[in-house]
């Protein structure tokens, strides 16, 4: 009894210590954000004298002209918004088509999409520029530089891992429900839509809350297509302008930092039962 | 709206459900025959039930009518119109699955409305018509709950109701109780046969549960690896099965059947059994003369085995090796030298294990099946 309440009180610690490692970086994002430049490299665990500092630096960052902050946030939505959206349809269709085709082409169509899922983006980051210029010789139609070039490639990057998730939860669906559907009168898209579709609710949850965090905060993929002094740029190529080559403005880089992680915090804390949900249901039907 | 409502209307007094399947054949691939020429003629307003044990092909079929299931050869009439190429939804069929198909994110009403929506009938004919089923469900409480709020026998209810406000032509059960415990089985047995009655539709069950197709069924259809057995009414299943499977499927406890040789015996044909001697009535001597000298299956039912006092040398003595006491009635395990028995007594008598026990058939009931191709001696259509 006594061992297992040891066992306890050290787990709870151990608990407590990786709460605190991992509320570090928030922390220092935090109180830096509202330091002007010389507080930050000085006095960089000092808490900020004057939170109202936190707002100037908000003001400073919306009006710099070379950062474009607004514009960038507005980039950056409507890539994530437009790449979620075609994730979720595109993968949770193309999941569903996989499970419910049992033929050795959708295995093998499967495993191709589970085996890029372990290919580091570093080996195809290349082959995918001269791809997409080859795309663009051939066809005319632009994709680097282009809403359209970015959104195509996150489609292309978090359609795997989304494919993986929603194949296992697809599977645990009955068919039975989809035959009920065809008896009730819905032909194949109706039954996606209006059955299969509104299921996958906690799995969509989990879906759209795992690829928004990593496209929302991508820098290598949107420098290699967008570029840094394209038309449009999302937020992290944005606030890398706060750092030259002789001056970084570190007060300025914290608060866009904070500022661009608000939107996805609140949107992981309104998803977190669903995700939870979803990777329980996932897991172990 | 309203000329909608009198079409439906005018649909419904015309439907007839007759359903019928011609010589149909499923090869799953690979070859694997999952049922072979079945030839079936469900009238309409008939109760269909089609019975037999795992695998035997019976919810195949089923599937095939829904339009689930593709017919690799024969012809399928559902009211005298060929459906093989029709999709489910244009069969005008409803079916109510083992496990109950219900859309979990929508409520009992949104299930229930579904198929009517999606056919876009009137708002006013769709709330009218939920409620009525409801109403004859009594599941008008539960109409705004969600399908994981309610118990097994509440969406067994659901799942009926989704099927019949859609007042087709023919309703499928896909082994609908199969899930529910033992007691509400009972019960849900007993208000679908009372649906039937009601609704008085065309309906084609499928159970492997004999005691559900005996009860429920106006005619069973006895299914095994694929091939009919047998059609007919509960009764003439029960009384006159066509072979040694039907014989043994039909019924409970299964009906006793074991090799006996056929013999004369001062100038009467006699059949012998593990000691057991049964003089056979002249009416049967026809039927047994090819066999003398020879064996036949004798088939005896539990309940036709009689316990008697009087130790003869004709009857059959038995070793009691479980007793199982159900109240109104006791199952006798029995052993012989070579085989097992059930004989079904009063619960008076107190049999003990182990004590000997003498029985004698009921002569005019006894089954007589050819020993090789198993079918019955004295089956006649």
């Amino acid at each position: 009894m006594k061992q297992s309440k040891k066992r306890v009180i050290f787990l709870e610690a151990l608990g407590v210590l990786f709460f605190i490692l991992f509320m570090l970086p928030l922390l220092l994002v935090l109180i830096n954000s509202a330091k002007d430049a010389f507080d930050v490299t000085q006095y960089p665990l000092r808490l900020p004298e004057d939170w109202g500092q936190l707002g100037r630096n908000v003001a400073n960052i919306w009006a710099n002209p070379n950062v474009q902050y607004s514009r960038s946030f507005f980039s950056s939505v409507l890539i994530t918004v437009l790449s979620l959206l075609f994730i979720m349809f595109l993968s949770s269709q193309a999941a569903w088509v996989l499970v419910r085709t049992k033929s050795r082409l959708s295995i093998f169509i499967f495993t191709l999409f589970v085996a890029t899922m372990v290919i580091p983006f570093q080996i195809v980051m290349f082959p995918l520029l001269s791809w997409f210029r080859t795309v663009t010789d051939f066809t005319g139609i632009r994709l680097l530089r282009t809403y359209g070039g970015m959104i195509l490639a996150y489609l292309g990057f978090g359609s795997s891992l989304s494919i993986f998730m929603y194949h296992g939860f697809i599977k645990s669906i009955p068919y039975e429900l989809e035959e009920a559907a065809s008896i009730d009168g819905c032909g194949r898209i109706r039954t996606f839509y209006t059955i299969i579709h509104p299921i996958l609710k906690p799995i969509h949850a989990t879906v759209l809350v795992l690829n928004s965090i990593w496209i929302w905060n991508d820098y290598l993929l949107p420098l290699l297509i967008l570029g840094k002094s394209g038309r449009v740029m999302t937020i992290p190529l944005a606030v890398s302008n706060f750092a030259g080559a002789y001056v970084k403005q570190w007060d300025l880089i914290l608060t866009a930092i904070l500022m661009s992680m608000v939107p996805v915090i609140i949107f992981f804390l309104l998803a977190q039962r669903s995700i939870i949900k979803g990777m329980v249901q996932g897991s172990i039907k | 709206m309203l000329l909608c409502v009198i079409r439906n209307r005018v649909e419904e007094v015309g439907k007839v459900a007759k359903v019928l399947l011609k010589d149909i054949i499923k090869i799953y691939d690979g070859d694997v025959k999952a049922v072979d020429r079945a030839n079936i003629e469900i009238q309409d307003k008939e109760f269909m039930v089609l019975v037999g044990p795992s695998g035997c092909g019976k919810t195949t079929v089923l599937r095939m009518i829904a339009g689930l299931e593709e017919i690799s050869s024969g012809d399928l009439f559902i009211d005298s119109k060929r459906v093989n190429d029709e999709a489910p939804k244009d069969r005008d069929i409803a079916m109510v699955f083992q496990n109950y198909a219900l859309y979990p994110h929508m409520s009992v009403y949104g299930n229930m409305q579904f198929g009517l929506r999606i056919r876009n009938f009137p708002k006013e004919e769709i709330h009218a018509r939920v409620k009525e089923a409801a109403q004859i469900l009594d599941i008008e409480e539960l109409l705004d709950r969600k399908p994981k709020a309610l118990s097994g026998g509440q969406r067994q209810r659901v799942a009926v109701g989704r099927a019949i406000v859609r007042k087709p032509k023919v309703f499928l059960f896909d082994e609908p109780l199969s899930n529910l415990d033992a007691k509400l089985r009972v019960q849900m047995r007993a208000e679908i046969s009372s649906l039937h009655s009601r609704l008085q539709a065309t309906m084609i069950y499928v159970t492997h549960d004999q005691t559900e197709a005996m009860t429920m069924g106006d005619r069973i259809v006895v299914m095994r690896s694929g091939i009919i057995q047998q059609i007919g009414t509960p009764l003439k299943l029960y009384n006159t099965p066509i072979n040694r499977f039907v014989a043994g499927f039909i019924g409970s406890p299964p009906m006793n059947i074991s090799p006996a040789g056929v013999s004369e015996q001062d100038g009467k044909i006699v059949v012998k059994e593990e000691g057991m001697t049964v003089v056979i009535p002249e009416s049967r001597e026809e039927v047994l003369r090819p066999y003398l000298g020879g064996k036949v299956l004798m088939g005896v039912r539990s309940e036709d085995l009689k316990f008697t006092n009087e130790p003869k040398e004709s009857n059959l003595n038995a070793k009691v090796i479980v007793v199982e006491p159900l109240g109104n009635e006791t199952h006798l395990y029995l052993e012989t030298k070579d085989s097992q028995l059930i004989a079904r007594t009063d619960s008076e008598h107190g049999f003990r294990v182990g004590e000997r026990v003498d029985f004698t058939p009921e002569v005019k009931k006894i089954q007589f099946f050819d020993i090789e191709t198993e079918r019955s001696l004295l089956y006649s259509e």
